[in-house]
């Protein structure tokens, strides 16, 4: 559009073609004209060429010229807005202004936004909006994109028009499924229990529901994929709940065939109590080894907030024991909190099942919350971040002599 | 990009654009280096009328960036201008336009314009403290006092929380008048420094001493002083108001403490209903203490040294004239480590009454428990800020409570074993009806927040 606008100027400038520009071509470059009032200030701006004098306040005129027209166009709307409609105006003019506000937004939506608390509140939402109506335009094009190129191959492929034999019967997909359920439900009657605590709907927002509802997916199809599955149960969980209702929106007709156990049933009800073993990040205890002979509790919280001790207060309670990773042990860790979500925690726990590996289990842990893994024996390599944070902190004369004898070449040490 | 000196012509901008690496967003760079670099509005002026010709239109985003220098420099007519043509083109504006609108036209003599801005962002949304700042300071720059606290007390009735600088306002455009009802009004911001908290800088406070003095007929007199530990004051000789709570706020505080830091939303996240009954039943038969001690924080001072050797000083050096000691700690201070020798331990629980609770439990919110049920007198070592527990706290007032109780009953052991005693004295604003002793703090940035000014303006009246 700009650069059509850019060549008819340049048309018009060049004043060969000033008849056709104004009455038999406009129509033909302007297809989708935005501007009600172009034609107007193009008229000024050939008005005032040849003198080529510059009027400073020119832009005002062309901007109250077209007020008039949109005038005309306005004036049957009601001037009190209901609430909604006003959010809606604001939104527009929040958008025009250049914030992360999305481009279209449901009733819903603007409804969860004027309900926000807060106005920092309702910059998140928007921001959060924004960003998810960005991600999935990208997605769009990409499907487009690829669309488009299966076609042509699909072109190009009918043109050679080559048969190829197989003799398989092409149906991966739905094979496989078969061959998985078939694993699951051998899981539901022989494989060792993995049980989700849905009793923490009260802890979380809505949001972090549906994050746990989303990892808990993830973790299934996970655990389904799997060469020796567990048995899964939903333990604490309760009709019509807030869960619920996020499981059948991502599931679908499908919630109701998973080979999973689902009850409104406590884990100490279904289970001796001395095989239960609550794993959470709180815990004192550290896990060693992976038992086979245990039943592994998850607690299904998305814990946004830091609240430390939620899940470790269910375990007391109810007298279980607890357990969590030996992150400390076998990482380096540099940064982030050391709950884990629930997919990897999942892939954690059946690595460990398959291979009592830690170290192939540990992988799962997002590369970003640790430096390494720990080759060293663990006590050595304190004592070495311990002599980095003295030199950091600049205290601790005596160190750094001490350092600076050890290594007396390497490290040239900044005195003070 | 550096911002043209003169006007340029349409072509001139076009080169200008073509030559920047995204010629999409050249405008708004362009407007925001030269709002940076503070350029002529001319300048500005000759891009949106090339703008306005290449496009027909000026983005509103433009606008407001455009807005953004006329109100840098003061150009009133300009800002007229733009709201006209923003009021023609959209039915609402934003909040930052109206914010800059409001700005600029307030300090300005179309100051009664900003006001009228102001009823139209009611209409859609609360406004900003700045919106109301800028009205405020216009109301009062003009003697319109009456109008300027209507605003003020609007809102905070809003929950807008006024900036220092509004309240400064106030008492620098008050100066020199006599009027009873205005002087109520100034008396009820300092009672609004009281009840938050707020401690006033140095220029505050040096216009808080101006409008005293100034009042005509009032006979007051500032000075500025140190209290002394006592907490007297060396000016004028009056006692401060103790730190002590009065009794319902104390009992209001230790219940809440028993039921949002204690017990909060589960019991079993910070100890367990058992231990707790059990820590209940050991307070009840040695009340009262006089002193509690946070073993565990107390044990680390010192790094060198063994962590039974630290806490054994401590108790050592409070264990003088009979005071009765009770030192918190966790049940694996009781195996004989490298750092808990059990000889010491031993010889220490002859001197002081020991709890040790669960490894996994929280000391801390035994230390509150046993310290307020223990009385007014009793007092707490350890050098945590406690802020944790603050936050457990559901509404201001008690966090306020529990920091007034904190600054008086907490003492603090440095690695020297020097103690920092708590405060004897309450450090807010207070009043005695001829007499005002206000806190200051001596520069201009935010002190941390467990420190207290130690610097005051005593006010009286002679």
């Amino acid at each position: 559009m700009q650069s059509a606008n850019m060549l008819l100027r340049k048309i018009v400038r060049c004043s060969v073609l000033p008849f056709a520009a104004q009455h038999g071509m406009k129509k033909d470059l302007f297809p989708l004209s935005r501007t009600l009032s172009l034609s107007l200030c193009l008229k000024q701006e050939k008005s005032c060429e040849p003198s080529e004098k510059l009027d400073l306040d020119e832009w005002k005129k062309v901007m109250k010229s077209g007020l008039q027209e949109e005038v005309s166009e306005t004036v049957s709307e009601p001037k009190e807005l209901s609430s909604l409609a006003a959010a809606r105006e604001t939104l527009e003019m929040w958008r025009l202004a250049g914030r992360a506000v999305p481009e279209n937004i449901s009733e819903e939506q603007l409804k969860t936004f004027t309900e926000c608390p807060s106005k920092s509140a309702k910059k998140k939402y928007l921001k959060y909006l924004h960003l998810k109506e960005l991600q999935k335009k990208n997605d769009k094009r990409k499907m487009d994109e690829k669309r488009k190129r299966r076609l042509e191959a699909q072109d190009q492929a009918s043109k050679t028009d080559e048969t190829k034999k197989n003799s398989f019967v092409c149906m991966w997909s739905s094979t496989m499924d078969k061959a998985y359920n078939w694993r699951a439900a051998q899981s539901m009657i022989f494989g060792q229990p993995l049980v989700f605590d849905m009793s923490y709907e009260k802890e979380m927002s809505v949001r972090e529901v549906a994050n746990t509802v989303r990892q808990i997916v993830l973790s299934e199809s996970c655990n389904r994929r799997s060469v020796d599955p567990f048995h899964i149960h939903f333990c604490n969980f309760k009709d019509d709940s807030l869960y619920h209702r996020e499981f059948i929106k991502q599931y679908r007709e499908a919630w109701g065939k998973l080979l999973i156990t689902v009850t409104d049933q406590c884990y100490t009800e279904i289970f001796p109590k001395d095989k239960l073993i609550y794993l959470t990040a709180d815990s004192p205890k550290v896990m060693k080894t992976f038992d086979h002979d245990k039943i592994y509790i998850v607690g299904s919280m998305v814990d946004r907030s830091i609240k430390t001790g939620v899940s470790l207060a269910r375990a007391k309670r109810l007298g279980l024991e607890s357990a969590a990773l030996p992150l400390e042990k076998y990482l380096l860790w540099s940064t982030g909190a050391k709950n884990l979500t629930l997919d990897q925690m999942m892939h954690i726990l059946l690595t460990l099942k398959d291979t009592a590996d830690w170290k192939k289990a540990l992988e799962f842990v997002p590369k970003r919350k640790y430096c390494g893994f720990v080759n060293k024996p663990v006590k050595e390599l304190k004592k070495t971040l311990d002599l980095i944070n003295t030199l950091k902190l600049g205290k601790g004369r005596e160190v750094q002599k001490q350092f600076a004898k050890s290594y007396p070449k390497k490290h040239k040490l900044k005195q003070k | 990009v550096q911002p043209p000196e003169k006007p340029l012509l349409a072509e001139e901008w076009n080169k200008l654009r073509e030559d920047f690496q995204s010629p999409e967003i050249f405008e708004e760079v362009m407007l925001n280096s030269m709002i940076r670099c503070n350029s002529p509005i001319d300048v500005a002026k000759s891009l949106l009328t090339h703008l306005a010709k290449r496009n027909g239109d000026v983005a509103y985003n433009v606008l407001v960036k455009y807005l953004t220098l006329c109100v840098q420099q003061g150009q009133v007519s300009e800002i007229r201008d733009v709201y006209d043509i923003m009021k023609f083109r959209f039915k609402i504006l934003e909040s930052g336009a109206y914010n800059l609108l409001i700005k600029g036209l307030s300090n300005s003599d179309q100051w009664r314009m900003a006001l009228t801005l102001l009823e139209e962002v009611k209409k859609i949304m609360i406004p900003s403290r700045t919106c109301y700042e800028s009205c405020i300071k216009a109301a009062s720059r003009h003697q319109e006092m009456k109008l300027a606290f209507e605003l003020y007390d609007e809102m905070v009735a809003k929950d807008v929380v006024p900036t220092l600088n509004v309240l400064q306002s106030f008492f620098d455009f008050s100066r020199g008048m006599k009027d009873a009802e205005l002087q109520n009004e100034l008396f009820g911001i300092l009672l609004y420094l009281r009840e938050n908290q707020i401690y006033p800088h140095k220029t505050f406070m040096r216009s808080i001493k101006l409008w005293f003095e100034s009042i005509p007929g009032g006979n007051w007199r500032g000075h500025l002083t140190n209290i002394k530990d006592s907490g007297q004051c060396p000016v004028c000789n009056h006692q401060l108001e103790d730190s002590n709570l009065t009794e319902e706020e104390y009992s209001n505080l230790s219940e809440r403490i028993i039921r949002d830091v204690i017990h909060g939303t589960d019991t079993f996240r910070k100890t367990s209903p058992q231990e707790f009954e059990a820590f209940q039943t050991f307070v009840e038969n040695r009340l009262p203490f006089d002193i509690v001690i946070d073993g565990l924080n107390v044990s680390h001072i010192k790094t060198r040294r063994m962590q039974c050797e630290n806490l054994f000083d401590a108790v050592n050096c409070l264990a003088k004239e009979n005071a009765r000691l009770l030192v918190l700690g966790r049940k694996h201070m009781l195996m004989n480590s490298s750092n808990w020798k059990r000889e010491i331990m031993k010889e220490m629980q002859n001197k002081a009454d020991f709890f040790f609770a669960e490894n996994i439990s929280e000391d801390d919110a035994f230390l509150l428990y046993a310290t307020l049920r223990s009385g007014k007198h009793c007092k707490f070592v350890t050098r945590d800020f406690l802020r944790d527990h603050k936050a457990c706290l559901p509404d201001n007032l008690t966090r306020h409570l529990f920091r007034k109780w904190q600054r008086g009953h907490q003492i603090v052991f440095s690695s020297v074993f020097s103690q920092q005693p708590a405060f004897r004295y309450d450090c807010v604003v207070q009043t005695t009806g001829d007499t005002w002793h206000i806190p200051y703090k001596d520069v201009f940035e935010e002190k941390y927040s467990y420190q207290v000014p130690r610097k005051w303006l005593c006010i009286q009246q002679k």
